[in-house]
């Protein structure tokens, strides 16, 4: 098969994945979701202010009339009003999303490099005592629960039981030293919480990667340990470990900052989020939700296609 | 085989059987895993802990006799609580993963087995499109659609944790399904469902098996964190509530809902974790790690 067809085979599932993802958010956001004409009126509303607001979110229209409708939604990005806050979605996402990022990006960083360093280390050492020690720590690191890590990590760095060296909760950040201040626990918590998970999926990777012919060769032929790491081994690591990252950067920014952000008060995403789970604030929910899912297959759409652009086999066939 | 000419006259579970008796690690796995079934069983048959929502002290009482894991802000038996909540950890996890796990090997085997045609194409869509939605965003979506209902975790933890058992259950299938007895079964006429159900599929059992563990884990620690966030098990309790409780009272220095509800969660995760890892290695032929 040539570039060209990969390539139009790749954006052609990349839209059937987005109807998908648009119709689930849509079916179980906006027709499913619980009825909001009488959240948004008071108590005792007349017959005909129900059917004034049915009117106006489109209640009464047919099935496919409010997919599009959502679709229209999606595609202006104007998702209308918090129906708690009253203020437009667009805007509270524009200001609540840098702030995730600030909190949560650190973290996942940290937790994939020191992850990638530890699984260096495994699998140079590959069957002896520091393989069998890193990897008996990761399974460990991955059965404690982000729960458990989020509360040891306030109760000993946050708190007067503990080493009491950060604020507790909150996000006052004006400069770079509030900012060391307020995101240093976060990202620790996300780091160590990742830190088993990541350790262990680099190290098959590794190990994996040096088993292929090439590496045998190039050690025959005397590369170092060091040159063959970082000649060999990791640029062929690299397509797994770049899906992997991209798979998991929706799940940790947004989910991750789900339980972070609503347990040390940053008011990101996460927060806004768990907030709108909490008092059912469909308009925000339907464009979280829908949006990371959209982002997400796109994203997952651009990667494929820059394989497709980077493997010879494809453009030199 | 290697060509291990005794390994010959053993079947493949026969010889994971062996390697699991011998995997130390796995063998204590194991055996803390039947420790907590027993808990578990125990608390679903009414055995012990049945007065796990009773009040029967003070609030916030130390460790001691009456109360071995102290008591709870409602003067609740953190001991009675911790126990019950086995049961609960169980529940969620098992239905999950057999559920999920039928389901993905139903449809990864179907996927696989008619692997190219339009069934191929919709299974995969399905799966391509549940693993775009943010899992966490997916259950509050799912809890929001089915409001009222106690099943919306559980609904969506199997619709989202199927699609990795089924993807390795597709590729297994595809290649299982070149070998020889399967070529053998169809050239005596055998249908494609009868090879499917009868030949094919029972071959990824042992794949099943782990994948099956690795979601119970995988389920038994979501709930934890959907019932923080309160998508979870809606009344009653379990290690999820036990922790979500306890992030408000540590601070002020009540330790005893945190430190049981973690060492009930965290013994039996690691136990899940380290089975699924024997599993895996007794019955993995190539012995890779």
């Amino acid at each position: 098969m040539t570039l060209k067809v990969h390539v139009l085979r790749t954006l052609l599932s990349g839209a059937a994945l987005l109807i998908g993802v648009t119709f689930l958010s849509f079916v179980l956001m906006v027709y499913f979701g619980p009825p909001l004409e009488y959240t948004l009126l008071g108590k005792n509303p007349t017959a005909e202010q129900i059917e004034s607001v049915r009117d106006a979110l489109h209640l009464n229209d047919p099935f496919f009339a409010r997919y599009l409708h959502f679709l229209h939604e999606l595609v202006t990005l104007d998702f209308g009003r918090s129906i708690v806050t009253g203020q437009p979605v667009g805007s509270l996402l524009a200001r609540t999303v840098p702030i995730s990022l600030g909190a949560v990006l650190p973290g996942f960083v940290l937790g994939n490099l020191v992850g990638l360093g530890l699984a260096m280390v495994a699998a140079h050492h590959r069957g002896g005592w520091v393989d069998r020690a890193i990897m008996a720590a990761s399974v460990s690191g991955m059965s404690v629960s982000l729960i458990i890590v989020v509360i040891v990590a306030q109760v000993g760095l946050c708190s007067p039981l503990g080493l009491n060296l950060f604020p507790s909760r909150g996000w006052r950040v004006h400069g770079f030293g509030d900012y060391l201040l307020y995101a240093t626990v976060p990202t620790l918590t996300l780091a160590v919480v990742a830190l088993g998970y990541n350790t262990r999926f680099y190290r098959t990777v590794l190990v994996e990667a040096a088993a292929a012919d090439y590496v045998r060769t190039a050690r025959a032929y005397g590369a170092t340990p060091r040159r063959i790491m970082l000649g060999h081994v990791l640029p062929n690591a690299l397509i797994p470990i770049t899906t992997r990252v991209l798979f998991t950067v929706p799940l940790i920014v947004v989910s991750g900052s789900l339980v972070i952000e609503s347990f040390f008060g940053i008011p990101g995403i996460g927060q806004l989020t768990f907030d709108a789970i909490q008092s059912n604030d469909q308009p925000v929910l339907k464009a979280v939700v829908s949006l990371t899912a959209v982002l997400f297959v796109i994203v997952l759409t651009v990667s494929e296609l820059l394989y497709n652009a980077v493997d010879p086999r494809l453009s030199h066939p | 085989m290697n060509g291990h000419s005794a390994a010959l006259s053993h079947s493949p579970w026969q010889r994971a059987v062996g390697l699991l008796i011998r995997d130390r690690v796995g063998m204590s796995a194991l055996l803390v895993v039947v420790v907590f079934a027993f808990i578990g069983l125990g608390a679903a048959l009414g055995w012990w802990a049945t007065q796990w929502s009773a009040l029967s002290g003070g609030y916030y009482e130390p460790m001691s006799r009456t109360h071995w894991f102290g008591t709870n802000v409602n003067g609740q038996d953190i001991f009675a609580r911790a126990v019950y909540s086995t049961r609960v950890a169980f529940e969620v996890g098992l239905s999950v993963a057999l559920t999920s796990t039928a389901l993905g090997a139903v449809l990864g085997g179907l996927a696989g087995y008619f692997r190219d045609t339009w069934l191929d194409a919709l299974i995969l869509w399905c799966k391509g499109v549940l693993d775009c939605m943010p899992f966490y965003l997916f259950v509050a979506a799912v809890a929001y659609a089915l409001k009222g209902s106690d099943y919306g975790m559980h609904a969506a933890m199997i619709a989202t944790f199927w699609t990795t058992t089924g993807r390795l259950v597709r590729s297994e299938v595809i290649r299982l399904r070149e070998l020889e007895f399967v070529r053998a079964a169809r050239g005596v006429g055998v249908g494609s469902w009868q090879i499917l159900w009868r030949h094919i599929l029972p071959n990824t059992a042992p794949l099943l098996l782990v994948q099956g563990t690795i979601v119970l884990v995988t389920a038994i620690k979501t709930e934890v964190i959907l019932s923080f966030l309160g998508l979870g098990i809606s009344d009653g309790v379990s290690w999820g509530r036990m922790l979500s409780a306890a992030a408000q009272e540590v601070t002020a220095g009540h330790f005893n809902n945190f430190i049981w509800a973690s060492v009930f969660l965290f013994a039996l995760v690691m136990a899940f974790n380290l089975l699924a890892d024997a599993l895996h290695d007794a019955f993995d032929p190539r012995a890779l790690r």
